[in-house]
Order: structure tokens, then C-alpha cells, then sequence
């Protein structure tokens, strides 16, 4: 399977974001997108998403039903700050989100061994929404988004404001969900990207370029980075 | 579909339980009596309250349409009192005319459509048949039943029937419209405003004894099916319903109550493009807290000036009005001379409600404090009082917009309704009213400083603000019962004002550094 994006070119009334893209993105990797303040990652992420119309180019799925553009189920996206019904406890979502979507999972577990999955205890199920707290919210969001298993998952900087048990128990998540998906996980923090990712993107010049690590060690391969991301600057 | 609307409406009973035992456990008494969170859990609980909520949202409905048919039956009475009956229908038809353009459910952005599509992944075409499904058959029912029981006889029957054939026209009407300009049709002004203007118009024809005939409607109901079954059909062949609700129901629209309150103000108070470049001219000379204040005020001048002239411009009609009826009947004449000889008090509340202060101090909060606030030296004694001596001119002067035109209208009414044996009012009046729009600009920023009420998205989070508002309010309303001179009011406004202005600068040197901060 392949996410492959084809002339992408989006702009903002005189300001163009993105130009003419021509990327692949395969399966069963994680792909860490790197960019510098207002590089245009979330734009980017919108343009697959469909949230904003693309001015050029097109996004397309590339599976065993062929060639054919992202239906809206084929595509996930986690964003930095969730937004959760506040008035549901833990349980009655996820409930009623297995309810409503128990036709197009496989291999459904119990709600606990879901809650399970990311660590939320008992006590805690039972409260509502609005009482989690942001790092809780995460998890549900990160967690239905598991559970509807979509092709393409994308990640704009899910993990930032966790805490560090949080963050690593996250990270398990992630890379059990790596086989047979597309995941693109946005952030601004190299050594996350380079821990949790398989391969390095970036976003610089309204271009993406991928960064191949060869035989470098990782305080090469990141000096590689910067010095790539810096680049912008020598325009 | 009839999944859909089962769950839609068992997470919508679920919300409804929740947030009345939410709101229940807050009360006083049995925060403490009621159990934690286990009660969100609880079965026995959960059944009883579900039961209630069901009575209580069926109630609600009924209540609605019903007073939507009083609210008919009152305008066919006016209109036709001879006929009311057929006016009954009449008006029924042309605001149910209104409604296929105007009143759409399927596409209009909801916290309950975020949720349900975009969160839950809810089938979104079989969402958008339930809700379409359950609105206009309740609709019909309703409608049929009340109708019947106000005209008693069984044509009500074409007319309802017209009413949920329209409604599938209308909700396929609106989609084309959205699918071609990107915008739901309630949003496009020019069509909506045409459409309520004209509906209105025709509304009022019995005045003029023209009635649109039973037949007449009884033939365009009989158009109107092939019409809906088309609507329906084409309805069912539209795929991208998921992506339609996905951009109408981003997250920032979808926000939950709180959060979207925020999000008006937000709105309301951001700076506007054509602010951005501000005038350099402007700044020439300033320095300190003038500068910083008169770069305040020149890039938010849109938001800060719009309400302002908006106020005076209603002032202005009002004031044009009033003259003119008071040229033209006499006994109007007298009303507005005796009120405004002997209840000048009226103006307190008045101008209490003219001062744009509220959305003001907004402003500043959103676009500027906000920030700035994390900064220590902002809020050092000094610094606060200086900054809040420079607003307080800046929304002085704001205020006035609005103010200058009552102030120098009410005298030219005074005079046009027949004047006054006591020359001096013409000058105490004014006077009065621009007194009164410093004591509110000072006011409103005292009171900001002191309970710095937002937090960083500015949702309002502090019970007192909201309580000195209110009070504001009260005693505002509670001297409109005052009869005195307008001398006299004046000069006991004057001195008070002159007090406030000098307490609110002690008050803010002493009490803001600790007050004025972020929540």
C-alpha cells in the first residue's frame, strides 16, 4: 500500500505553501514530518484530510482495489489539542464508538482490554470527558483512532504535551499500529522523531524531501537534518 | 437509518443525563449528598433520569409549536380579523415557504454532527436521513394535529403536506447550493434577506383581503411531490456527505458550550485585516503608554469603533423618529416632554446599555493583555496605572461616539416636543449624558482591572465580574423609579463620577498589580 501525492501545490491568497509535491509514502512505516515554525505541516496534513481544498495536484491510495483517491475512511487524524463529547464518561464513548463502528472492526476486544491498551485505570472510565485531563483526552483520541484502524493516520504533534509515561506508552501504541498503515506523525522534536520514526521528512522550501539516514550515526544524521532544515535560510 | 437515529438519540440522552447530574452535583446541598462519579455509572439512576429527560424534551417541543402557532394566530388576528381562520393558513404557508429556503436542518453546523460523524464516524448518509426523516415526520404530526385543532377542518392537511414535501426540496435545494458556492444558504445574505423580506411581504397581503386560496395550495402541493421525490432520490445518490460535514463542522465550530462562547468572543474582538497596516502618522511624536496605547487602539480601530457607530447610528434613527412624530401628533409630543422633563433617571440605564465598554476591555484582554500579562513588569503599579489613565481616554472617547448624539438630541426633542419653562436643562441635559458616558467608560475598565474575569481563551471565569455587572445592571434599572430635576441628577452624577474616577485610580495603584492577571 502507498500514499502517494502528486502535484500538491496549495496557496493562501498571494502566499504559496506548498508547490507542486511529488511524494510516497509506504506501508508499515512511520514517517516523522519535520518543518520549521510555518512551514506548512498542518496545511499539508489538511490537504490530505480534505479540510482545505488543494489548488493542484492530487493524493491518492495506491492498495489491492488499485489506484483511487482516500475515501474518508481510508484516513485518521489525530490532532494536538482533541476535542471529546465533555459530557460522556470514558466508557459510554468508547462504547458507543464500538457500537457505531462494530461493522468495520476486526477483531474487537473488550472495553477493557482497550482501556488497557492505554493505560487509563478503572476509576477513571467512569469519569467524564470534561474531568480528563489533556493527556487523557489524547489517549481516547489516540485510541478510537487505533481502534478504527484507518489506512492513513495522520499525527500533527500528538504527543508533545504529554508526560513522559505517557508519551512512551503512546509511542507503543504507534509503532503496534505501524503494520499494515500509513502513519505520518507531525512534531518539532527531533529526538522524538528520531526515536519513534522510521524515516524523516522534511518539509522545507514548500517541498518534501526525505532525509536518508545511510550509514550515519544518529548525532550525524541529525546534524543532517538541521543542516537541511536550515537551508530555507540560505534561499 | 433507523440505527442511526437510535443511537444518534442514545448518545443524545446520554449527554442530557450527564450533564443534569453534573449540574445537580454542583448545587450546594448535594454536592455533598450525591456520590462521586459512580453516579455516572448507575443504572437505577441513569433509567429514571433518561425517563425524565424524555418527558421533559417532548414537553419542550410542544411548548415550541405551540407558541409557533400562537405567534401565527396572533399575526392572522391582526392581519384578518374577520377571517382568521384563513389568515391561520395563509401565514402557515408562507412562513412554511420561508422555512424550505431558510430553515435547514441537514447541513447546519452542530457540536451533535461533529461528534457523531466526525469523532464517532457515524454513517454520515444514513445521519443525514435520520435527521431529515425525524425532523419533517414530526413536523407533520405536530403541525397536523395543532392546525387541525385551531381551523377544525381536515384541508390543514394540504398545507402540511405541503410543509414536509418542501422541507426534502429544501435540504436538496440547500446542498446544491452548498456544493456550488461552498456556503450554506442561510449564510448567503443577499438570497436569505430577499427571501424573509418577500415571505414577510406576502405575509401581510389579508391586510390587503387577498388570502392564497386553499386550491391554489392544494395544487402546488400536488407539483410539489414528484418535485420531493426527485429531491429524495438525488438526495440518496449524493456520496460526499462525510466530507460536507467534515468541513462545516470543523472543530473550532463544533466546540462545546463553553468553549464556543469563547470562541464568539474570540471572534467578535480579533483584530480585523484592514487594521493590520496602521498609519504611521498616527504615531509621530508619542512615546511610553501613549505609543503602546495609540498602536492599541489604531490596529483594533475596526472592532474597537464598529459597535460605537453602530450605536450612534441606531441613536440617530431613533432620535430622527422621535422628531418626526413629534412634529406630526401632538400627543406623542407631550409623552416625550413630560419623560424627558421628569424621568431623566431612564437615561442611567440608557446609557448603561449605549457603553461599549464590555466588548472593549475584551479587546484589550484578547489582543493585547493576554499576552502581555506573562510579562512581570506589566504588572508593576506604576505601569498599570499609567496604561489604565491612557485607556481610560481611549474608551472615553469610543463611547462618546454614541453618547454626543443622545446628548445633543435629546435637547433638540426637548425643544420640538414643546420645551421647557426651565431654560437650563437644555444645558444640564447634555451635560448629563456625557457625564454618564465617562462614569460607565471608567467603570467598565475599574472593573476589568480589579477581576481580570477571562482566561487565555476568554472564557469568563469570574463570579464575581459577573455579579457587579449584574448589580450594575440593578441598581441601573432601580433609578429609573427616581424622579428628580435634571439639574439636580446631574450634579449628583457629576460629583459621583468625579469620586469614581478618583477611587478607581487608587484602587487600581493599589489593588490591580494583584488582581490583573491571567486566570
Amino acid at each position: 500500500m502507498e500514499l502517494q501525492i502528486k502535484r500538491l501545490t496549495k496557496s493562501f491568497g498571494e502566499k504559496e505553501v506548498l508547490k507542486d509535491i511529488n511524494f510516497t509514502f509506504e506501508e508499515g512505516k512511520i514517517y516523522g514530518l519535520i518543518g520549521r515554525n510555518g512551514a506548512g505541516k498542518t496545511t499539508f496534513f489538511n490537504c490530505i484530510n480534505e479540510d482545505v481544498e488543494i489548488d493542484d495536484g492530487e493524493v491518492l491510495l495506491k492498495d489491492e482495489y488499485g489506484e483511487h483517491k482516500l475515501s474518508t475512511d481510508d484516513i485518521g487524524y489525530v490532532i494536538s489539542t482533541p476535542t471529546v463529547p465533555e459530557f460522556l464518561t470514558g466508557k459510554e464513548f468508547l462504547t458507543f464508538f464500538l457500537e457505531i463502528n462494530k461493522e468495520r472492526i476486526t477483531d474487537q476486544k473488550t472495553i477493557d482490554e482497550y482501556f488497557d491498551l492505554v493505560k487509563i485505570n478503572k476509576e477513571d472510565q467512569d469519569k467524564l470527558l470534561r474531568d480528563y485531563s489533556h493527556g487523557m483526552k489524547n489517549k481516547m483520541q489516540l485510541l478510537i483512532n487505533f481502534i478504527a484502524s484507518p489506512k492513513v493516520l495522520l499525527l500533527d504533534e500528538p504527543l508533545t504535551s504529554l508526560d513522559i509515561v505517557v508519551q512512551e506508552e503512546m509511542k507503543e501504541v504507534l509503532r503496534n499500529m505501524r503494520k499494515d498503515h500509513i502513519l505520518i506523525f507531525s512534531t518539532h522534536i527531533l529526538e522524538l522523531a528520531l526515536d519513534l520514526c522510521d524515516e524523516i521528512v522534511i518539509l522545507n522550501n514548500k517541498q518534501l524531501e526525505l532525509i536518508e539516514k545511510q550509514n550515519l550515526n544518529t548525532k550525524k544524521y541529525k546534524n543532517k537534518i538541521i543542516a537541511c532544515l536550515k537551508d530555507e535560510n540560505n534561499d | 437509518m433507523i440505527n442511526s437515529l437510535k443511537m444518534s438519540f442514545k448518545i443524545d440522552i446520554t449527554y442530557a443525563i450527564n450533564s443534569f447530574i453534573y449540574n445537580i452535583k454542583r448545587l450546594p446541598i448535594l454536592k455533598d449528598l450525591l456520590p462521586g462519579d459512580s453516579l455516572y455509572k448507575s443504572k437505577r439512576a441513569k433509567s429514571f433520569i433518561s425517563i425524565l429527560a424524555l418527558i421533559l424534551s417532548t414537553l419542550r417541543l410542544l411548548v415550541f409549536k405551540i407558541l409557533y402557532f400562537y405567534i401565527i394566530y396572533v399575526i392572522a388576528s391582526y392581519l384578518a380579523p374577520k377571517n382568521i381562520l384563513l389568515a391561520v393558513l395563509h401565514v402557515y404557508f408562507i412562513f412554511t415557504i420561508i422555512g424550505i429556503f431558510i430553515n435547514n436542518k441537514v447541513l447546519t453546523t452542530s457540536t451533535k454532527k461533529y461528534f457523531s460523524i466526525c469523532l464517532f464516524n457515524m454513517n454520515a448518509k444514513n445521519y443525514m436521513k435520520s435527521l431529515l426523516w425525524s425532523e419533517s415526520l414530526i413536523n407533520l404530526v405536530t403541525h397536523t394535529i395543532i392546525l387541525y385543532l385551531i381551523v377544525k377542518d381536515p384541508i390543514v392537511l394540504i398545507y402540511t403536506v405541503f410543509g414536509f414535501l418542501g422541507r426534502i426540496f429544501g435540504e436538496r435545494l440547500n446542498i446544491a447550493h452548498y456544493n456550488k458556492y461552498k456556503i450554506i444558504l442561510t449564510y448567503n445574505y443577499p438570497i436569505y434577506w430577499t427571501v424573509v423580506i418577500l415571505g414577510l411581504l406576502l405575509v401581510f397581503l389579508p391586510k390587503v383581503n387577498i388570502i392564497i386560496p386553499t386550491s391554489l395550495v392544494a395544487i402546488i402541493m400536488l407539483i410539489m411531490v414528484p418535485i420531493a421525490i426527485i429531491s429524495y432520490r438525488s438526495l440518496n445518490k449524493i456520496d460526499n456527505y462525510k466530507l460536507m460535514y467534515k468541513r462545516l463542522n470543523t472543530k473550532i465550530t463544533a466546540m462545546n458550550s463553553e468553549q464556543s462562547k469563547a470562541y464568539n468572543r474570540q471572534m467578535a474582538v480579533e483584530m480585523k485585516e484592514k487594521d493590520k497596516v496602521i498609519d504611521e502618522r498616527k504615531l509621530k511624536g508619542k512615546k511610553g503608554y501613549d505609543l503602546f496605547n495609540t498602536i492599541f487602539f489604531e490596529r483594533h480601530k475596526e472592532i474597537l469603533l464598529r459597535s460605537a457607530k453602530y450605536f450612534a447610528m441606531i441613536a440617530l434613527i431613533v432620535i430622527v423618529v422621535l422628531a418626526y412624530l413629534t412634529a406630526t401628533n401632538q400627543s406623542i409630543a407631550t409623552t416625550i416632554n413630560h419623560f424627558l422633563s421628569h424621568n431623566i433617571a431612564w437615561f442611567v440605564i440608557i446609557m448603561y446599555f449605549v457603553n461599549r465598554g464590555a466588548i472593549i476591555t475584551q479587546a484589550m484582554f484578547f489582543n493585547c493583555d493576554h499576552s502581555m500579562l506573562t510579562f512581570n513588569f506589566y504588572r508593576s503599579p506604576k505601569v498599570i496605572l499609567n496604561v489604565f489613565k491612557t485607556r481610560v481616554l481611549t474608551v472615553t472617547k469610543v463611547n462618546l461616539i454614541p453618547a454626543i448624539i443622545i446628548a445633543l438630541g435629546l435637547p433638540v426633542l426637548l425643544y420640538l416636543s414643546g420645551g421647557t419653562t426651565n431654560i437650563v436643562n437644555y444645558i444640564t441635559m447634555p451635560i448629563f449624558i456625557l457625564v454618564l458616558c465617562v462614569f460607565f467608560s471608567v467603570h467598565y475598565l475599574v472593573i476589568y482591572y480589579l477581576f481580570q474575569p477571562y482566561d487565555q481563551s476568554m472564557a469568563m471565569k469570574s463570579v464575581p465580574y459577573s455579579l457587579i455587572s449584574l448589580g450594575t445592571y440593578l441598581v441601573a434599572y432601580y433609578l429609573t423609579d427616581f424622579s428628580m430635576s435634571t439639574l439636580s441628577f446631574t450634579i449628583i452624577a457629576i460629583i459621583v463620577t468625579f469620586i469614581y474616577i478618583i477611587l478607581a485610580l487608587l484602587l487600581v495603584y493599589k489593588q490591580a498589580p494583584k488582581t490583573f492577571k491571567i486566570r
